[in-house]
Order: structure tokens, then sequence, then C-alpha cells
């Protein structure tokens, strides 16, 4: 009986572990999607703040390429809008995460606790 | 560029520190030295930033109309060079973020640099004012954890006399 909980700890501790570093990872991103918004987003108030006639450049490779400034608003746009789409699937992810890592801890209390009387017993 | 919220964040609450047992005490502790730590980190990180900006700012006051048609060195790579003339003296292009680059009359560049400069200083502010006040909290914290102990090993002595 001992053994047989021993070995479903060991199972449920090796999945727990496992969300937890998916968990670590899905918050990672989310920091880096954040970081990237925040850039767009001064990227987007600079943009506004230029003159109509103001020359725009892109950087591809190590060239500089000449933009329309209305397009590069409009990909600034874009581009925030799918960063903030990124940004909500990631939250989701990261709740789904934590309730999942919760009810794990929970299981491996129990595992745990149940373990810990079969000792007393013995 | 990371933008500081000022909101406090989600699950963060009051506790009463004296409620809580020397284990716990000790978990949040620890928890408030890498949060201070993030924040060191974002502080140095910051300050590198604000150094190239006032660095950028300077180089855009260098740029008079008395500088046109000088040679100037133009680096290819870090250790090669080549000569070449200065031209245009009204107009700088500015890199604004996500590989996009604008073109800017001299003070607009100024501008640009100035600002910067200003949003980056009131970040940082407001990550020192944010550490100030975990410091304060972590001081609290090991008050209390000094307080417990204290009682811990008067309950010991007492039992043990």
């Amino acid at each position: 009986m001992t053994e047989e909980i021993q070995k479903k700890l060991q199972k449920e501790l090796e999945i727990f572990n496992g969300v937890q570093k998916e968990y670590h990872k899905a918050v990672a991103q989310k920091q880096q999607l954040d970081s990237q918004l925040n850039e767009n987003k001064a990227v987007k108030e600079e943009l506004a703040l230029l003159k109509k006639d103001s020359e725009v450049y892109k950087l591809i490779g190590p060239v500089l390429v000449k933009q329309d400034l209305e397009e590069a608003r409009q990909n600034v746009s874009k581009r925030m809008e799918y960063i903030s789409k990124e940004i909500k699937r990631t939250d989701d992810h990261i709740s789904a995460l934590e309730n999942k890592q919760e009810a794990l801890q929970e299981n491996l209390n129990k595992l745990r606790n149940d373990l810990g009387k079969l000792k007393i017993k013995a | 560029m990371a933008t500081v919220s000022m909101a406090p964040a989600p699950g963060m609450h009051q506790i009463d520190l004296s409620k809580l047992n020397l284990h716990q005490l000790a978990q949040l502790k620890q928890q408030l030295d890498q949060e201070l730590n993030v924040f060191q980190d974002s502080l140095q990180t910051l300050k590198i930033a604000q150094g190239k900006f006032v660095e950028s700012g300077e180089s855009v006051e260098k740029i008079t109309p008395q500088t046109k048609g000088k040679t100037v060195l133009v680096p290819l790579t870090g250790s090669m060079y080549v000569p070449g003339t200065i031209i245009d003296t009204d107009n700088v292009i500015i890199d604004i973020g996500t590989g996009y680059y604008a073109q800017k009359d001299i003070e607009g560049g100024k501008d640009y640099f100035k600002r910067k400069v200003q949003f980056v200083t009131e970040q940082m502010e407001k990550i020192q004012q944010l550490g100030i006040e975990k410091s304060k909290a972590r001081e609290a914290i090991c008050m209390m954890m000094e307080m417990k102990l204290q009682q811990q090993a008067q309950a010991q002595k007492a039992s043990s006399s």
C-alpha cells in the first residue's frame, strides 16, 4: 500500500513539475509580449507626432527602406492588435495553468498526507 | 522599453504580519528580496537607456549649419573608418523602435531625445518609489521575525527552567 502511494506521488509530482515549467514559460512569454506592445505603443505615438511629409524608413536586414507614413501607421496599429490578441491568449493559458497547478497541488498534499498516515501506522 | 504601472499587483492585499508564523514570514521576505532584485536590474537597464538618449541628444546638439561640408570619419565596422562629408545639416534620422526610423529636423531630434530622457527618468522614479515601499515592508517583516524568534527563545527558556 505504501509503495503504491509512493509511486503515485512520484508520478503526480512529475506532472506537477511539468505544469510548473509550462507556467513559467507562459509567464515569460507574456512579459515579452508586454514589452513588445509597449515598444509598439511608443512607436505609434512617435509616428502620430510626425508631420505629413516626414520621411519614414523601415530597417530590413541592414538597409533602410523608405516607407509610406500612412502605411507605417497602419502597420503598427495592426501589429498592436495582433500582440494584444496574443497577450489575451497567453493570459487565458496562464490562468488555466494556474488552476491546473492548484488542483495538482491539492492532490499532492492529499497523497503526502495518506503516506504520512500510513507511515505512522506502520 | 517597459512602462511601469503603479497599480498594485493583483493578489496584493494587506496582511497582519503578527498573524504569520516564522516560516511564512521567511517566505514573504524571500519573495520581497526577489522583487527588489528585479527592481535593481530594471533600474540598471533604465539607467543605460537614459545614458544612450542623453548621449544621442548631445550629438544632435553638435550638428549646426556650420558643420555643413565638414569631413567626418564614418565607422564601417568598429575598427574601420571611411571619410565622408556632412551634406545635410537640417535633418537627422532617428530609430523610433521596432525597426522604424523617422526623419526629423534638428529641433525635432532634440525634442525627441528630451522627451525620451524624461520618459525614462519618470519610469526610474516610479521604480524607486516602489522599491522604497517594498524595502519598508521587508524591514517590517525582518522586525517581526526577530520578535517572534525572541518570543520563541523566551518560551523555551521558561519551559526548560
